[in-house]
């Protein structure tokens, strides 16, 4: 009874604050260039507006094309169930292992790249061939930061990490969390496509890698993909926000929906915290030549390796 | 205390990382500039630390010197270097950049097993610091190595230098204070004439690629 309770709320919460998130960025970046931006709320009106309208699909298309959008859709929300926004979400969760959340996002980008190939665009193509050489650049270093939280907390759970960082002193104080936080951070600007690596605003460029995948999308389809996307960003962010700041160690409240009220409201502030540093990277970088993406991902490798090491050296 | 001596030799740590992750001219400097920056804040620490607990002001005055040398002067020296010289970006290298990061993270691991059979001497955060620093010091004769133009390689030549000051500050809370003046003079000088050796070079040769040394000139 607990889980399903804890399922429905988790999903309501990702469905409503990941929109939130870009909406943020945006909005960020719109005042270091002096401008107002669209409002916060400007992806839910996309979204609404695009589930209104009809998809039109090409008539080459074959059954992968229709079903990918729902696949990466539903496979983002289920690696979402496990990690609980809340510290009073993450009392009735149930014990999720975090290898299995990320190739559940894997199996949503396998989906995705295969639909951009279907249709036969030259774009679709790009795009795809440069999401999968991305995806293997990154998947190592998040592999092994995330081993090395497993190892720091003695269970690949999440629950089991979670709690290990809120039993001990704050996470982010320890120098090898300090390196597996900004590998993980440069994991996260790379899997969402953000500036240094893609650019999430162009359009219409050769450069372009996620969007190149669904550019032939229309309709219901996008708002899935886009949907699919948000929630991946909110994913990565939620590891940030829940694995290195732990705000919500003080709160022991008895009322467990003051608590829950409470402890969503830091994690707002610690979403607000995390996506001005994906804006301020986003204001202070320009993007990369496709080719230099390694030397990116060979850093993010390298501090996650680091991390282990340093764990390794001064013990826990 | 110990806490944030963690975080600051870790974070030269990484500085040493970012230097061998770029490649243009200007970031080599800030990333040194910075570096110095840490290594400053670092020294002062462990100076007002020093001066509370045993009444010594030396190494706060170290650090004074330090924050005077490492982080205006020398930047602004290489700086001007740079503005005269017309190479702003290295473009081939002897080993490319991500195996070069690589390699300084097995540069890392290294130093672990090479302290490894001292282990019983040290104790854990001194052992700690001692890795990072090391590591420090390989990284940058390696940043020596690998790059071909002359101010890589004196770039290469300051953070060797800023990891072995990390290593005694750190591991041994500072030489004497003699000796570290005398250490940073030594470096002032090999700076600034190393500064003068690359704009002659680049005069001379029109480049300051240290391939073309090799080449005969009439």
């Amino acid at each position: 009874m607990n889980e399903i309770l804890y399922v429905i709320l988790q999903l309501i919460l990702v469905m409503l604050v990941a929109p939130l998130a870009t909406g943020i960025i945006k909005k960020v970046k719109a005042f270091s260039q002096k401008r107002q931006g669209p409002p916060l709320t400007q992806m839910y009106y996309d979204l609404y507006k695009l589930l209104k309208k009809d998809t039109v699909v090409s008539e080459t298309a074959s059954w992968v094309y229709h079903l990918a959008p729902y696949i990466t859709f539903v496979t983002a929300l289920a690696a979402s169930v496990f990690f609980p926004l809340t510290a009073s979400l993450f009392n009735l969760s149930f014990q999720g292992d975090i290898i299995l959340a990320v190739y559940l996002l894997a199996l949503g980008r396998f989906f995705m790249v295969l639909a951009g190939l279907d249709t036969g665009s030259t774009f679709g193509g790009m795009g795809s061939s440069r999401e999968m050489m991305i995806a293997s650049l990154i998947e190592p270093a998040l592999m092994v930061a995330l081993f090395t939280l497993g190892l720091i907390a003695g269970s690949t759970s999440v629950s089991a990490i979670i709690s290990a960082n809120q039993a001990g002193s704050p996470l982010i104080l320890n120098p090898y969390s300090l390196l597996l936080f900004s590998a993980i951070f440069i994991i996260l600007i790379a899997e969402t496509a953000r500036i240094p690596v893609d650019d999430p605003s162009t359009h219409l460029e050769l450069t372009m890698v996620h969007e190149a995948m669904l550019l032939e999308y229309s309709g219901k389809h996008l708002a899935l993909m886009e949907m699919a996307a948000a929630v991946k960003q909110l994913i990565f962010i939620t590891i940030l926000a829940n694995f290195f700041l732990p705000l919500e160690s003080f709160l022991t409240l008895s009322n467990p929906f003051l608590a829950f009220f409470i402890g969503l409201a830091l994690y707002l502030i610690k979403l607000i915290a995390v996506s001005l540093l994906i804006a301020a990277a986003e204001i202070c970088t320009v993007k990369l030549r496709f080719f230099s993406v390694p030397n990116l991902a060979a850093i993010s490798f390298a501090l996650a390796f680091l991390g282990f090491m340093q764990f390794f050296v001064i013990g826990r | 205390m110990e806490t944030f001596l963690d975080l600051l030799s870790v974070s030269i740590l990484i500085s040493a990382f970012i230097l061998t992750a770029t490649k243009r001219i200007n970031t080599y400097i800030k990333t040194f500039q910075f570096q110095s920056l840490l290594l400053v804040v670092a020294t002062f620490a462990l100076g007002v630390y020093n001066l509370l607990t045993e009444g010594y002001f030396d190494i706060l005055l170290l650090s004074v010197v330090i924050f005077i040398l490492k982080v205006i002067y020398i930047p602004r020296l290489l700086h001007n270097t740079y503005t005269k010289v017309e190479y702003k970006v290295e473009k081939d290298f002897f080993i490319n950049i991500p195996s070069s990061v690589l390699i300084c993270a097995a540069l890392v691991i290294l130093t672990y097993y090479s302290l490894q059979s001292i282990d019983s001497l040290l104790s854990g955060h001194i052992k700690f610091y001692l890795v990072n620093s090391l590591s420090v010091v390989l990284i940058g004769l390696f940043f020596m190595i690998t790059r071909k133009k002359a101010i890589g390689q004196i770039v290469g030549f300051l953070v060797l230098e800023n990891g072995m000051f990390t290593t005694a500050m750190l591991s041994a809370h500072g030489m004497p204070v003699i000796v570290d003046l005398g250490i940073l003079v030594d470096l002032l000088t090999a700076v600034m004439i190393m500064g003068m050796l690359v704009f002659k070079i680049n005069e001379r040769f029109d480049s300051i690629n240290i391939d073309r040394l090799r080449n005969l000139r009439g």
